[in-house]
């Protein structure tokens, strides 16, 4: 049996989330691989949230938030944007496939390009196979 | 029957204690020694002053899981972790810390609600005692002789070892340990003189020199009494402290710990961990009060729990001075330090 | 020529006299005698006659502005800062712990540092290479010039190189040594929060238990938490009982941040810390 990932996404509510629901909507054909959690803003995501998806045996976490600019909140995604790039970085120097972790602006009205990315991050991460160095075993 | 081998032979001595149970030994690790499960015979290591980790991990493990069981189902179903124990033997221990079993015995077995862990893991255990090297002066750290305990005091330990040159003496203190001995084939009958030098080396280190303050256990216990409220003494001694739990974790004489669920999905365990006096959630009560939350007060817990409090219940000093506390303490806080001053406060 | 220690340790004790006998500070923040001379503790100086037992060799590596914080706002405070000690201080300023105001830096320029624990000489290994503090009131000595420079990022490079899964394995072996007795985080002057995440029962960010994957998300989560602040002072690596070389993975967040944001940490006052700044065009670029 070819190996299925498991993908946890974390979405925000007013852009990424709305754009799932497009792609939906529109019946757009994607990999069945990504959970989503909806958050209201992508700035509410605590790193420790990332690092224990990977705990808890995620294969790869795929963060959306809106276009930088379009922010319902304005400002949260670029906090966001320099958070997470620092997430990125720490997951890096400790060993773990940074591949594994992408954040993508994708807004509302972009439920093609949700398709998209979801079909090609799941495509990225099923090439990494299944990530063991971060998953609890008991 | 005082018997020897030679320290070449170390390995062997390991391998044959390892054939009967579990060999724990003295390891070199980056930041110092430890015991160790010994998995290679040639590992073991006695060209050490003291480990960096009090050898209380050896009853008292860091981490000790007592129940599995799964969420949401009943209490019934629930699984007691089971205690498979081979014998132990615990080799190298220094008399200091082999005395602190002794004190850390009231506790876990003495007061008659018996910690079924603790007493089942030192059923299991002989313990090697390993006498000070008295050609070399203490550490600046070590005050064990203000607590009435000599480098190379036999007492508590099963077998005791004394290093002569490159040879290790070793003798049956107990009965447990004489049979041990009698069952090592490679060991060899001691000379006479061998056996006066060993009885000479247990009384030469009684008046082994460490750090010495006079100290009898019912004043100091009494002098931290009448000053618990002195708090400008005790916020002065601890002016530096951090309240991190180094001095706690790293002393063979601290017990406390805390019980905490750890869940993965529906799994769970119940286990138990050190805890120390010195973490901000250690009095943390469910109400949200916290008793205890400024670094002098914590301290001042530290300090007269080993010497005040416990010495009124029990009779005795809940330290032996083997200056980990002190060597470790990110600051370089001296308990002994502050137990001189407060007898001059 | 830059002052000896002694030169040094007589100013300081002669500064922190007159700011005591003055009134202009009510607690001064230096060093004092410990059980032996390799081994001085920080000293908490109240009283002018204190003064006296101030001491200040190369082995005061603990960095005093940890104790700030502890002070309630609007104490007067006097602090003997080196290099990454007066960062830490600028770095509270910027998170709003402290007051300008409220503090005065009794500068102490100083190189040959060394850990009390294995005498190495600990400048741009473990901290971070300056030797002269970036600000201060008082400079206790004359500024250390000439020594070589050395970028406090240098010694990452062997780990840089490392194939991840070695780097995984040579972080997992040293993350799965701790003994979660905290030292770390309680010498830091930036770890302040209370409660530490880790000590939070709901929600529960991470195993009490000193295990791996415990361990693992203790300290990646705390080195999250202190990018973009912590000033490589290397106090947490120091204060470590099993030696874990947290500095290394601080230093590299810090070469990141600085890289990706154009701003070291504790450097000016009027900064605001990068994680809670951003830039309009911060480029995309950074989360690839
Ligand atoms: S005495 Fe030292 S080791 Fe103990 S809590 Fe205070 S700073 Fe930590
Ligand atoms: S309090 Fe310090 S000296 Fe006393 S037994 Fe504990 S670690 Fe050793
Ligand atoms: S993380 Fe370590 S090096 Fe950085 S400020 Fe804190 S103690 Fe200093
Ligand atoms: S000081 Fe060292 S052992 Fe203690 S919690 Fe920090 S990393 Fe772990």
């Amino acid at each position: 049996m070819s190996f299925e990932p498991k993908i946890l996404g974390i979405a925000c509510n007013w852009c990424t989330y709305t754009g799932a629901d497009l792609a939906g909507t529109t019946r757009l054909q994607y990999p069945q691989n990504l959970r989503v959690v909806r958050v209201m803003c992508s700035s509410r995501i605590n790193p420790s949230f990332i690092f224990r998806a990977f705990q808890l045996g995620a294969d790869g976490v795929l963060v959306g938030g809106c276009h930088p600019g379009d922010c319902h909140y304005n400002t949260g995604n670029l906090y966001a944007r320099r958070r997470l790039a620092v997430t990125k970085k720490i997951l890096e120097f400790s060993g773990i496939e940074p591949e594994r972790f992408r954040v993508e602006w994708i807004s509302a009205s972009e439920g093609n390009r949700y398709a998209e990315v979801v079909t090609e991050f799941t495509e990225q991460v099923k090439q990494l196979g299944p990530q063991t160095k971060f998953k609890i075993s008991r | 029957m005082l018997k020897k081998t030679t320290i070449d032979k170390l390995p062997d001595l390991a391998a044959h204690l390892m054939e009967q149970g579990t060999l724990l030994a003295p390891v070199q690790e980056a930041a110092g020694f430890n015991f160790q499960v010994i998995a290679d015979a040639k590992q073991v290591d006695l060209n050490f002053h003291n480990t960096v980790l009090s050898p209380k991990a050896a009853f008292f493990p860091q981490m000790e899981d007592f129940v599995r069981y799964q969420t949401g189902k009943s209490i019934l179903e629930a699984v007691p972790v089971e205690l498979n124990l081979k014998p132990t033997f615990l080799f190298g221990v220094r008399p200091c810390d082999v005395k602190s079993f002794t004190i850390m015995d009231i506790h876990f077995s003495g007061t008659g609600l018996v910690d079924p862990y603790w007493q089942k893991r030192r059923q299991a255990a002989t313990i090697f005692g390993y006498a000070f090297d008295l050609d070399q002066p203490a550490q600046a750290e070590e005050f064990y002789k203000t607590l009435g305990i000599g480098a190379a005091d036999p007492d508590g330990s099963d077998v005791f070892m004394i290093r002569k040159g490159g040879d290790l003496l070793l003798k049956g203190v107990t009965l447990k340990g004489e049979k041990l001995l009698t069952q090592l084939s490679l060991l060899t009958a001691a000379s006479a003189d061998e056996e006066k030098y060993f009885e000479d080396y247990i009384i030469r280190g009684r008046d082994f020199k460490t750090r010495f303050t006079f100290l009898a256990d019912k004043n100091i216990a009494k002098k931290l009494e009448d000053i618990f409220h002195d708090s400008d003494f005790w916020m002065k001694v601890s002016g530096a402290c951090l309240s991190c739990g180094v001095c706690t974790f790293v002393c063979p004489n601290c017990y406390c710990f805390d019980i905490c669920d750890e869940t993965l999905f529906s799994q769970g365990i119940r286990r138990r961990v050190w805890d120390a006096c010195m973490f901000t959630d250690f009095t943390l009560e469910a109400s949200g009060h916290n008793p205890r939350t400024q670094v002098f007060q914590k301290l001042r817990q530290k300090i007269k729990h080993k010497y005040s409090y416990h010495v009124r219940k029990y009779g005795v000093i809940s330290c032996v001075g083997c200056g980990r506390c002190t060597k470790h303490c990110p600051v370089n806080i001296d308990i002994f330090s502050i137990v001189e001053e407060a007898m001059k406060a | 020529m830059a002052s000896s220690f002694k030169q040094i340790e007589d100013k300081l004790k002669t500064e922190a006299k007159k700011l005591l006998k003055t009134g202009q500070v009510s607690v001064v923040l230096a060093y004092g005698k410990g059980y032996d001379d390799n081994h001085p503790m920080p000293y908490i100086a109240k009283l002018p006659s204190d003064a006296d037992n101030i001491v200040f060799n190369e082995y005061c590596t603990h960095n005093l502005a940890r104790y700030l914080v502890r002070y309630p706002k609007g104490t007067k405070i006097a602090v003997a800062v080196k290099a990454a000690d007066s960062r830490a201080v600028i770095q509270l300023i910027q998170e709003e712990k402290v007051k300008r105001e409220d503090l005065i830096l009794l500068g102490l320029p100083a190189y040959g540092m060394k850990n009390s624990k294995t005498g190495e000489i600990i400048d741009s290994q473990t901290t971070c290479g300056l030797y002269n503090p970036v600000l201060y009131d008082t400079l206790l000595g004359e500024e250390v010039h000439g020594q070589p420079v050395v970028s406090p990022y240098d010694v990452l490079a062997q780990y840089e190189a490392m194939d991840k899964d070695a780097r995984f394995e040579f972080w997992k072996k040293e993350f799965d040594k701790c003994i979660r007795c905290y030292a770390c985080r309680k010498a830091c002057p930036m770890c302040y929060c209370d409660p530490c995440f880790i000590d939070q029962n709901n929600p529960r960010w991470g195993e009490k238990s000193p295990q791996s994957h415990g361990n693992l998300m203790y300290h990646l989560t705390r080195f999250h938490h202190l990018a973009g602040r912590c000033i490589d002072c290397g106090e947490c690596s120091r204060a470590c009982p099993v030696d874990i070389p947290l500095y290394l993975f601080h230093k590299k967040v810090a070469k990141e941040c600085e890289e990706m944001f154009g701003q070291a940490s504790g450097m000016r006052i009027d900064d605001k810390p990068v994680l809670v700044n951003f830039r309009v065009d911060d480029s995309d670029k950074i989360l690839e």
